[in-house]
C-alpha cells in the first residue's frame, strides 16, 4: 500500500487533523520543556557534585565502609605511588590528586563551630577550588597554617581575612593537637552546608598536623562525566590484579544527594510523561474513532474492490503514524521554541539550601526531544489500533450500507 | 483498446453460478427469507439485467455474487470454486482479480483524483508505475474522459463520476462486472451514455456484466432479462 493514500486521507477533514495535530504538539511541548528543566536542573547539579567530589575516588573500604578504628584507612605513600603507576598513562584520566579528610574544631573568640577539613595538594590542577574564592587568595603549595574557609561560615562568625582561628583535631596516635591558622581566603559554593562546613588547606600541613605522611585517597579527573562508570570498572580491575585492597567509588555513590534528586526527578517527569500519555491517547482515540467511522462506507468500498482486512488496518495505522509524527513533530519544535524564549529571559531563582542564585535554563537538544517525542508517537499509535481494528474487521456488507 | 477475444473463446462456459442460494436475516425474533432457493447460470460474455420492486432482493443477491456477503444456504461458484470454501482473504483476492463492482452511489474516493481512483485496483495487484500508468490512461480514455484525471470526484459530474466508477470496475480485466442500479442516480441523458459505455465494453472485453435496476431503460441493453420477486429469482424473455 502507498504512503500518500493515508497522508491525503489524514489531511481531508483539516480542522479535525489540526485540533489532534494540536492536542499531540501541546502534550509534546509541555512535556519537552519540563523535562528539558530537569535535565538542565540535574546536569547542574551534576556538575556541582563533580566539582566538590572529582570523578572518582580511590580509597580503602574502611573508610567508604566507615568501619575503621582510628586512622587505619590512610593510604601510605608507596601504595600511593604505586596507584600512580597504575593510572599513568589512561586517556580519560585528566588529572590526580590526593587528599586527606579530618574532622576538627575551630574556634574563633568564644564560638566553635564542628568542621570538615579537605587538605589538598594546592595548585594541584585537579579539584581545586580557586575559582570559588571570592576574598583574599587561593592556598598556594608554600603556605604553612593557611586555610580557607566558606563564606557562610565566616558571616556566622564574623570572620575576615586575615583573621586567625584555632584548629583542634586528633592525631592518628590519638594525642590532641590545636594550632592557629590564618584565613587566606574567603570561597563560595552552592551548597551552604558545604560552605559552613568545609575548610581547606594544604595537604602538607595537615599531615603534619595529623602527624602521617598518609592519604585517605586519591581523587581521580576525568575528561567527560559519561565515562566515569567504564573508568571506575577499569580502574578497579587494575587494583584488584594489583592485590591492591582499595576500592573506587564515583561521583554519584558520594553523593547521596544526588541520587536522590535524581530520582525524584526522573520521578517527576515519569508522572508528567504518564499524564501526557493519557491525555493524548484518550482524546485521540476519540477523534480517530470518530474520523474512522465517518468512512465506513469508504472502508466498505475499499474492502469490496479487494482490499484485504490488513491492508485496510494498515492503512488506518500509517494514517495515524502520520498524525503523530507530524503532531509530535510541532509539539517538539513549539517545545524548542518555547525553551529557547525562556532561557532568554534569564530568570534566577535560588534552590532551598544554596547561597547562589542559578539562572533557571532549559537543556535543549537531541537527547531532551526524542523521550516526549517518542512518548507522543507511541501514545498516538496507541490510540489508533483499537478504533483501526474495529474498523477493518467490518464486515463489508454492513460498511456499504452506512451511509 | 487491447483485443480481448482470448476472453470470448470460452463463451458457452458457465462462468457464475449459484446454486439453491438462501439468504435470511433475523429480524428480532422473527426471520425475512431476503433470497430463497435461488439457481442461476451466467455464461462468458452475457449481458444480464435483474429488475424487481424494493426489497425484493436484488441487492441481496448482488452482494452474494459478487462475494461481499456470506449465503445462508447454497452456494455461489465461480468458474467452479464455490465461495463458500474460501477464507476472507481468499475472497478479497477473488473480487480483486475477477471481480468489477459498480455501485449505485459511485463510491468514489474522495481524497484521490479519477486517475487515481481508476488507479486503486492496480495498487492493490502490485502492478509495476508504468503498466499502471498505461492502463490508467487508457482506460480513462476509453470512458471518455482522458483530459479529467487530475480531478477530484467532487470536481466531477454525475456521469462523469460513474464513469470513472466503470474505469476502475473494469481496469483490472475482471471477467465479472456486477454494476448495481449504476444509472440511478444520473439524467436519462447520461444514463443513457453510461449504458452505451457498459454495453460497448461488455461487447469489447466479453465480460459477464450484471446489473440490477429498476430503470426500464436499461433492460433494453440486456441480451437477459431475470426478475426477482419476494426472493425468489424467475427468468424473464429476452428484451
Amino acid at each position: 500500500m502507498t504512503w500518500w493514500i493515508p497522508l491525503r486521507s489524514l489531511l481531508r477533514n483539516r480542522r479535525r487533523t489540526l485540533l489532534s495535530v494540536a492536542i499531540i504538539a501541546l502534550g509534546t511541548a509541555i512535556s519537552l520543556f519540563v523535562f528539558g528543566f530537569l535535565e538542565d536542573s540535574r546536569l547542574q547539579i551534576q556538575a556541582t557534585t563533580v566539582d566538590e567530589y572529582g570523578n572518582l575516588q580511590i580509597a580503602s573500604p574502611a573508610l567508604w565502609d566507615d568501619t575503621a578504628e582510628g586512622y587505619e584507612y590512610l593510604i601510605m605513600p608507596e601504595t600511593e605511588s604505586r596507584i600512580r603507576e597504575l593510572l599513568v598513562g589512561r586517556a580519560a584520566i585528566t588529572g590526580i590528586t590526593s587528599q586527606l579528610q579530618l574532622p576538627g574544631l575551630i574556634a574563633a573568640g568564644n564560638q566553635t563551630q564542628v568542621v570538615r577539613i579537605t587538605s589538598q595538594v594546592p595548585e594541584n590542577g585537579t579539584l581545586n577550588i580557586d575559582a570559588f574564592v571570592i576574598d583574599g587568595r587561593p592556598l598556594r603549595t608554600s603556605d604553612v597554617a593557611a586555610v580557607l574557609i566558606g563564606r557562610s561560615l565566616a558571616n556566622r562568625l564574623g570572620l575576615a581575612v586575615g583573621d586567625v582561628v584555632t584548629l583542634t583535631l586528633t592525631t592518628v596516635d590519638g594525642a590532641y593537637n590545636a594550632t592557629p591558622l590564618q584565613i587566606v581566603g574567603i570561597y563560595r559554593f552552592t551548597s551552604e552546608q558545604v560552605e559552613l562546613r568545609s575548610l581547606f588547606m594544604p595537604l602538607s600541613f595537615a599531615q603534619r598536623l595529623l602527624n602521617t605522611k598518609g592519604v585517605d585517597r586519591l581523587i581521580v579527573n576525568l575528561g567527560s562525566i559519561s565515562a566515569t562508570n567504564a573508568e571506575a570498572s577499569a580502574i578497579q580491575r587494575l587494583l584488584d590484579n594489583d592485590a591492591l585492597s582499595l576500592r573506587v567509588e564515583t561521583w554519584d555513590d558520594l553523593s547521596p544527594f544526588y541520587k536522590e534528586l535524581a530520582g525524584f526527578f526522573d520521578l517527576l517527569f515519569g508522572f508528567l510523561t504518564l499524564a501526557v500519555f493519557i491525555l493524548v491517547f484518550f482524546i485521540i482515540l476519540q477523534v480517530l474513532t470518530l474520523a474512522f467511522l465517518e468512512r465506513t462506507r469508504e472502508i466498505g468500498t475499499l474492502r469490496a474492490l479487494g482490499t484485504t482486512r490488513g491492508e485496510v488496518l494498515s492503512q488506518l495505522l500509517m494514517e495515524s503514524g502520520w498524525l503523530a509524527i507530524i503532531g509530535s513533530l510541532t509539539g517538539v519544535f513549539v517545545g524548542l521554541a518555547i525553551s529557547l524564549g525562556f532561557n532568554a529571559l534569564g530568570i534566577e531563582w535560588r534552590p532551598p539550601g544554596t547561597v547562589e542564585a542559578s539562572v533557571l535554563s532549559v537543556q535543549i537538544g537531541l537527547m531532551t526531544a526524542l523521550p516526549p517525542f517518542g512518548v507522543s508517537v507511541v501514545a498516538t499509535l496507541l490510540s489508533a489500533i483499537f478504533p483501526a481494528i474495529q474498523t477493518s474487521r467490518l464486515r463489508v456488507v454492513d460498511a456499504l450500507r452506512v451511509e | 483498446m487491447e483485443n480481448t477475444s482470448q476472453f470470448c473463446h470460452e463463451k458457452g462456459l458457465p462462468f457464475l453460478e449459484a446454486r439453491a442460494l438462501t439468504k435470511t436475516y433475523q429480524v428480532g425474533t422473527s426471520t425475512v427469507h431476503a433470497l430463497r432457493d435461488v439457481d442461476f447460470a451466467a455464461m462468458q460474455g452475457d449481458f444480464i439485467v435483474i429488475n424487481g420492486p424494493s426489497g425484493s432482493g436484488k441487492t441481496t443477491f448482488l452482494n452474494l455474487i459478487s462475494a461481499i456477503d456470506r449465503p445462508s444456504e447454497g452456494e455461489v461458484l465461480i468458474q467452479g470454486v464455490s465461495t463458500n470454501t474460501l477464507s476472507e482473504r481468499q475472497l478479497a483476492q477473488l473480487r480483486k482479480d475477477k471481480i468489477g463492482l459498480i455501485f449505485q452511489t459511485f463510491n468514489l474516493i474522495p481524497v484521490l483524483s479519477a486517475a487515481e481512483n481508476a488507479e486503486y485496483p492496480l495498487l492493490l495487484q502490485k502492478i509495476p508505475k508504468a503498466e499502471r500508468s498505461k492502463r490508467v490512461r487508457n482506460m480513462l480514455a476509453e470512458v471518455g474522459l482522458g483530459e479529467l484525471g487530475r480531478r477530484r470526484p467532487n470536481e466531477l459530474s454525475g456521469g462523469q463520476r460513474q464513469r470513472i466508477a466503470i474505469a476502475r470496475a473494469l481496469i483490472t480485466r475482471p471477467k465479472l462486472v456486477l454494476a448495481d442500479e449504476p444509472t440511478a442516480n444520473l439524467d436519462s441523458e447520461t444514463g443513457a451514455q453510461v449504458m452505451d459505455l457498459m454495453r460497448k465494453l461488455n461487447e469489447e472485453h466479453c465480460v459477464v456484466l450484471l446489473v440490477v435496476t429498476h430503470d426500464p431503460a436499461v433492460t433494453k441493453y440486456a441480451q437477459r432479462r431475470i426478475r426477482i420477486h419476494d426472493g425468489r429469482l424467475a427468468e424473464g424473455s429476452q428484451p
